[in-house]
């Protein structure tokens, strides 16, 4: 069926929403007294760029934009795990 | 022109997830934005994850399965959305868990404005 016409008009739509989210979590993220506020802000913004560049990759029609998306919620939980065991413990690895 | 009906309703119904995402998002964000201390902040990181980002995922994964524009990789883009939403939602509890508790042992962040402390009188 024809989904082009529904997309054109629906994705800015919400594009616009994601994008005022972004805008405030950059500000905590850049804002941020302590750093786990900091690396939840960009674990929270590395989500939300999962979701955009899926909704992107729907609006131009290229399926290999949601790999990129697949790999950013993967790498949100690598770097929660690696702050906090630097938190505890002062080291890397 | 039932297989019209029913991919109309799968389109609607991802258009639906995704707008409802989207406001849990700027929810979310405000929540980030507003809330006092880290400890509070942390449901605001979880509303973000599972509402702003597994849902609108799972909506794009339906919107991508009857897309004409994706041609014939429309099933292996819905599949990778549906395969990242189920990520989101495995891993995001478990990574705020995991920071909250790190936060909380070594004394990272500021606890101010506290009502009761469970771990302190232990």
């Amino acid at each position: 069926m024809d989904t082009s016409g529904f997309l054109d008009a629906f994705v800015p739509a919400v594009a616009a929403l994601f994008i005022a989210a972004f805008t405030m979590y950059i500000v905590r993220a850049l804002r941020g007294p302590s750093i786990p506020d900091i690396v939840l802000a960009i674990d929270c913004l590395s989500y939300d760029l999962a979701v955009f560049i899926a909704l992107i990759s729907i609006y131009y029609g290229t399926a290999l934009l949601i790999i990129g998306s697949f790999l950013l919620a993967l790498w949100a939980y690598v770097f929660d795990l690696f702050v906090s065991k630097y938190l505890l413990r002062k080291e890397l690895g | 022109m039932i297989g019209l009906l029913i991919d109309m309703i799968i389109l609607y119904l991802g258009a639906a997830m995704v707008a409802v995402g989207a406001v849990y998002d700027v929810i979310a964000g405000i929540g980030m934005l507003r809330l006092p201390n880290f400890y509070t902040r942390l449901h605001a990181a979880t509303i973000g994850a599972v509402g702003g980002a597994a849902l609108p995922l799972f909506g794009t994964g339906l919107i991508a399965l009857v897309s004409d524009q994706l041609g014939p990789y429309r099933v292996s883009a819905a599949v990778l959305c549906f395969l990242a939403g189920i990520a989101i939602l495995l891993s995001a509890p478990t990574g705020s868990h995991i920071l909250g508790k790190a936060a909380y042992r070594a004394g990272a962040s500021d606890r101010e404005p506290c009502v009761v402390d469970m771990g302190e009188e232990r």
